[in-house]
């Protein structure tokens, strides 16, 4: 491996390695395959999740995510997370660390009681980050198997680019890396209605939750789109289960197969369904997959 | 009649974020895009900020409050020209509501969950056994020190 091989470790959070493994088993796979040196590490927490938990307590979820970056910063390492719920977390709670607030202060006493300390030293890349930082050409060239002929509708979450003023990933409203992404492994992005509206997850009310999710899938269909491709685990359940509900709780059936990006970039890469486990999609994958020629 | 709380806009000011609720001139540009107001019929953004400046804060905080419905887009957020954030306002507002007891189950019990086992999920052996079967090891192992954080 070259000396550049970027190192990072992996903060996988509690959704992608305690219900979708397979989204882990995909990302190791394919930014393995790019040089990435991925460590894991013990001793984290959930990140914790950025509506529920920090709508409960937000000096809880402060607290929780400073402490994760405190213990991520004795690695000398950047952070690599595959969630945007992480990603929006640890990227935020940093931005308050930093800026130190009211609430900053509390939480740096906390820590250190523990003996740990934040010293902002260390970032949280997005996957999507960390693959445009190695570049959309090193990305193509790891692809053996080029998705030609599949048509993909990109949803990058909202806790992905907003608030940008923080997060700093793409342009909030006309988001265009994960596009590249996609495109830098032959397949082609489509636009929608609704580019980045949210998937509705977080919304109490299930079909109102549902509804927002059926609209953005409804535009994602009449735009062409073969399948879905999200960069996070809260989405893709959303996403992927939540057609099974939409058809049950609105009578509406999508069958659009929704894959995270690395899911995408490991088949392109000569993965193969089965052995990536993408038998557990609600959603049949198959479909999108005789799209893809060569 | 909802009544005023009369400390409310201050207790809601001290929670981080939510502190430039004062500077909205209630223009609704936080409303246009917003999915919980296209979907859920009492849900408005503005009206929210507004119930908050007026300190009418039963509203907000009550049990099946519909400041639930946000779904944390955070479109308001980059729209509002005052830089008030109602994502940050109904957040303070979950703070509170969660303070006295009255936010919802579910919230409250994922709350826990994190609080008292690190994860938001349980590990089970269902799951050891599933990433087993696709050649993952075993998940790394979470923290163990959170309750003198929480305390
Ligand atoms: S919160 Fe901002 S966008 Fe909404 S009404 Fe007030 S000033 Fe306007
Ligand atoms: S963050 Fe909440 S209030 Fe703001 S636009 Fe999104 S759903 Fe509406």
């Amino acid at each position: 491996m070259s000396a550049s091989s970027p190192e990072y470790t992996l903060f996988l959070g509690c959704m992608i390695p305690l219900r979708h493994p397979q989204i882990e088993l995909s990302a190791r796979r394919s930014l393995g395959a790019l040089g990435m040196v991925l460590s894991d590490s013990d001793g984290f927490s959930c990140c914790p999740e950025p509506w529920n938990v920090k709508g409960a307590s937000l000096d809880d979820w402060l607290v929780l995510a400073a402490r994760n970056l405190a213990v991520a910063e004795r690695s000398g390492r950047d952070l690599l997370v595959l969630c945007n719920g992480c990603y929006s977390t640890l990227t935020e709670a940093g931005h308050l660390m930093s800026n130190g607030g009211e609430a900053a202060e509390r939480v740096r006493g906390k820590l250190e009681a523990l003996g740990l300390s934040y010293s902002g030293t260390r970032r949280t890349r997005h996957v999507v980050q960390a693959l445009c930082d190695l570049g959309t050409d090193a990305v193509s060239a790891s692809v053996t198997r080029p998705l030609s002929g599949l048509k993909v509708a990109v949803h990058h979450g909202c806790h992905l680019l907003r608030p940008h003023e923080i997060l700093q990933v793409d342009d909030p409203f006309d988001p265009v890396l994960l596009e590249g992404l996609v495109e830098a492994l032959g397949a082609e992005a489509v636009r929608y209605e609704g580019y980045t509206d949210c998937c509705g997850k977080a919304t109490r009310d299930q079909d109102s939750s549902l509804r927002i999710a059926s609209n953005k899938l409804a535009a994602m269909k009449s735009a062409g789109a073969d399948c879905v491709v999200v960069v996070c685990p809260a989405c893709f359940e959303q996403m992927d289960l939540g057609q099974v509900e939409i058809k049950r709780r609105l009578g509406e059936e999508h069958r659009l197969p929704v894959l995270h990006y690395c899911q995408l970039l490991a088949l392109a890469q000569g993965g193969q369904p089965d052995s990536l486990g993408l038998g557990r999609h609600r959603v049949d994958v198959k479909p999108a997959l005789q799209k893809m020629q060569g | 009649m909802a009544k005023a709380i009369p400390d409310f806009k201050d207790k809601l000011s001290r929670i981080e974020g939510a502190g430039r609720l004062t500077a909205c001139y209630q223009c609704s540009a936080c409303v246009a895009e917003c999915p919980a107001a296209q979907q859920c019929g009492d849900f408005n953004p503005r009206l929210i900020v507004l119930a908050a400046l007026l300190g009418v804060g039963e509203l907000l905080v009550e049990k099946d409050s519909v400041i639930w419905q946000c779904t944390t887009c955070y479109k308001c957020y980059e729209r509002c020209p005052q830089g008030t954030h109602p994502i940050e306002v109904i957040t303070a507002c979950k703070n509170l509501a969660a303070a006295i007891g009255n936010a919802p189950e579910e919230i409250t019990a994922l709350h826990d969950t994190v609080a008292g086992n690190a994860t938001l999920i349980m590990p089970s052996t269902a799951i050891e056994k599933r990433r087993g079967d696709l050649g993952l090891g075993p998940v790394p192992a979470p923290a163990e020190d959170l309750e003198r954080l929480l305390e």
